[in-house]
């Protein structure tokens, strides 16, 4: 029973990084209707950024976590105006292989940079964890989460009640008549990207900062489980991305403790399969048909 | 020609089939992150059936593009209900797991005082069928092509063929495709299978070509190049594909002071042309002009025109 | 005209199967020791090999050896040109220098070329300052990322 316990608590702070990435990935696609393949290898890019500044110049984990931020929010830009601005109408596929061609490109070129496969990360805390009855609870997972609750508080704040927020949702309606209300698609599009890959940053550094080191495959990683917790969550939904992070942190934690790391892996995968299958609209999206579905051909 | 040439022909040969096999599903207008998968089952079932129980290649290759067809229209009739992303992601799922399987499965049997057979994350070693039957690496490559020229061949009949006009006919518009009375679920699952069958071949191929597989070659990795081939190759036409993996594998091999940069070389090279050509450089406009200008090209007295009534004229 | 050319595709298959001979060579089985260090130049290894014929434990001497290698985690998409394996003094061992593309986890494939024809797979993580096991043997999956 306190394993079980234990279990559950332990999957929902890592699933709030899980939420995280899934929050960041969903805004693009609000924004877009695209899959950005290399959200990822943005965050990852700003890793090795961290990483940099902390093996070289003995950086604290606050300078790290705000270069971190800063250069995946960088790399966001950059993904942003080579796929997705001069493909923005009826290229959804050309757009989406794009991004992956980019991913290509970042994931050498931090090979390019640090050349062996791990590098060190600095920790954020290194107290004992705190204790409450039988239970662990690490300090660093609380901030996780807490952040993870934060942002998604703040960006429901910002996209419903701040102008920019307003310009955003009019782009999701409908990105012709907000370009003729007079909004500028093409800056708010850029902005909102990179916001999306600074929360992805957001999460990177925390999920780095826990594990202590940093490889190329963070890209990948980040990628998947990003698009694993938005997919579960439903697509577009904001609380969903954050649910849909928690509820994957769960399961693995579960499979994790009983079954070991590969079966924890394929869980997830069958949850995913699962939930597309049975309910392709996720926890909170709205069912695919008309709507966002996805790009119809290329 | 030297093994090197031949190492990266046979490279080039081997990966056009998964290439092609993402193509077919692109003709109907879905995008399959998971045609990797059915490339390592085609890996491990050709792969088995040679080491472990003793049959010919082509006995193997014919079983690893069965099952892999197979698994292909299993996965398909329930996938594709969904569309676009919902489908992507699907397979990728499907991908996987099906990656995590062969993490997990081990399979060895006693072999001449070996052990043979998949062997979890480490892979399956041993798939000595062209050292056992003293096939050569030249020998081996001629073979893969071979099987591509034929595969090719049959595209080319396909393209021509009310199926292929079916195919595209879908992946332009799905709805009115439907209204004219297609069976639009039951071409789409066709069409999985064909994919998962050629995406069998190769990884059959590729198992006797390396004699050595693991799982983590078949991830998400290259079921997304697998993608762009036919994206930076152009949707107009099969050759697309190949021409999207002579680019990827052949050019870039070509300059070799890249070595080190490839991928950032690569990667930028594809996104400025998907921009200036976003369904690749041979897309359907480029295909029918040539076509047409072959047609003009081509003398007349080759060509019967018939009348309405179907007289010659 | 589409089920024809199937047909007669099924058809050669079969008869490709069952006409292609089947023979089994004599039983020599390689095994190899593979041993690489970095070279002063970027991206380049010495490798020491150690041929032994894995029936009898005796030394594999008098072949042919290429070297080349590939990216498991690329497949097929890293071709390496093989380089010819010097044979050393010492019985079954060679040496060899080889070229790659990037660090990361290399499968070096030994190609015997003589009396018998084998391939020696072996997989190692080639690194700027040392090579040693591969990843996926390193790391427990839970921390690869």
């Amino acid at each position: 029973m306190i394993d079980l316990v234990q279990n559950t608590i332990d999957g929902v702070m890592i699933g709030s990084s899980y939420g995280l990435l899934a929050l960041g990935f969903t805004l693009i696609f609000g924004v877009m209707r695209r899959l950005n393949l290399s959200y990822g290898p943005s965050i990852m890019i700003g890793g090795y950024v961290g990483t940099v500044l902390y093996v070289q110049y003995g950086a604290g984990p606050l300078a790290v976590a705000g270069t971190m931020i800063l250069g995946a929010a960088i790399a966001g830009i950059y993904v942003e105006r080579l796929c997705f601005a001069p493909m923005r109408m009826g290229a959804g596929i050309a757009s989406m292989v794009s991004s992956f061609a980019i991913w290509m490109q970042l994931e050498q070129a931090a090979i390019l940079v640090l050349p062996r496969h791990t590098y060190p990360f600095p920790p954020l805390t290194t107290g004992a964890p705190l204790e409450w009855g039988p239970f662990l609870l690490r300090l660093d997972h609380l901030i996780m989460l807490g952040c993870a609750l934060g942002l998604t508080a703040a960006i429901q704040f910002a996209l419903y009640r701040t102008r920019f927020g307003l310009a955003l949702r009019a782009i999701i309606g409908n990105p012709v008549a907000a370009h003729l209300v007079g909004i500028n698609v093409s800056v708010a599009v850029m902005l909102a990207f990179a916001a999306a890959s600074a929360i992805g940053g957001v999460a990177g550094f925390l999920v780095l900062s826990v594990d202590q080191q940093v490889t190329p495959m963070f890209g990948m990683w980040a990628t998947l489980k990003g698009l694993i917790a938005m997919m579960i969550g439903g697509l577009g939904s904001i609380p969903g991305a954050i649910l849909g992070g928690l509820l994957l942190g769960v399961v693995e934690a579960h499979c994790q403790w009983y079954f070991g790391p590969q079966i924890r892996d394929l869980a997830a995968y069958i949850v995913l399969f699962v939930f597309l299958l049975v309910h392709p609209g996720g926890l909170l999206g709205r069912a695919p048909g008309s709507d966002i579905a996805a790009p119809r051909t290329p | 020609m030297d093994d090197y040439l031949i190492g990266v022909l046979s490279n080039i040969g081997v990966i056009s089939f998964i290439a092609l096999s993402a193509y077919v599903l692109l003709l109907t207008g879905e995008i399959s992150f998971g045609q990797q998968a059915f490339f390592a089952i085609g890996a491990y079932a050709a792969g088995i059936a040679t080491a472990l129980w003793g049959w010919p290649l082509a006995a193997a290759i014919v079983w690893g593009a069965a099952i892999g067809a197979g698994s292909a229209i299993l996965v398909g009739v329930p996938t594709l209900r969904l569309h676009g992303l919902y489908f992507a992601i699907a397979t990728l799922a499907f991908a996987e797991m099906v990656r995590i399987l062969f993490e997990l499965l081990r399979y060895q049997v006693l072999i001449d005082g070996e052990w043979v057979g998949p062997n979890g994350a480490d892979g399956f070693r041993n798939i000595r069928y062209i050292f056992e039957n003293d096939i050569s690496s030249l020998q081996f490559m001629i073979l893969i092509y071979a099987v591509l020229v034929a595969t090719l061949s049959m595209f080319l009949l396909l393209e021509r063929s009310r199926l292929g006009v079916i195919f595209r006919m879908i992946g332009e518009d799905e709805t009115l495709a439907g209204l004219q009375g297609i069976s639009v679920a039951r071409h789409k699952v066709l069409a999985a299978g064909i994919g998962g069958a050629l995406a069998g071949i190769g990884g059959g191929l590729y198992a006797h070509l390396t004699t050595y597989i693991e799982p983590r070659s078949f991830d998400v990795m290259l079921g997304v190049h697998s993608l762009a081939y036919g994206l930076i190759g152009g949707l107009g036409t099969a050759f697309g594909p190949l021409l999207g993996v002579l680019i990827d594998i052949g050019l870039l091999e070509a300059i070799r002071a890249l070595a080190g940069y490839r991928m950032i070389i690569f990667g930028g090279l594809v996104a400025i042309l998907l921009i200036i050509r976003p369904r690749g450089l041979l897309d359907e406009k480029l295909v029918h002009k040539i076509g047409r200008m072959w047609r003009l090209i081509l003398p007349r007295g080759g060509r019967v025109k018939l009348g309405p009534s179907g007289e010659k004229i | 005209m589409m089920t024809t050319s199937w047909r007669f595709a099924v058809i050669m298959m079969l008869a490709f199967m069952l006409f292609h001979p089947q023979t089994v060579l004599a039983q020599v089985r390689a095994k190899a020791e593979v041993d690489c260090q970095p070279a002063a130049e970027k991206l380049q290894y010495d490798c020491i090999i150690k041929l032994t014929n894995s029936r009898t434990n005796e030394q594999l001497a008098g072949f042919d050896l290429m070297v080349g290698a590939d990216m498991p985690s690329m497949p097929a998409m890293h071709n390496v040109r093989p380089v010819k394996a010097d044979e050393d003094q010492e019985k079954g061992t060679y040496k060899a220098r080889i070229v790659l593309e990037m660090y990361g986890d290399w499968a070096l494939h030994l190609d015997l070329i003589g009396p018998v024809r084998d391939r020696v797979v072996k997989v190692l993580r080639f690194e700027r300052d040392r090579v040693g096991e591969p990843t996926s043997a390193q790391t427990p999956a839970h921390q690869r990322h």
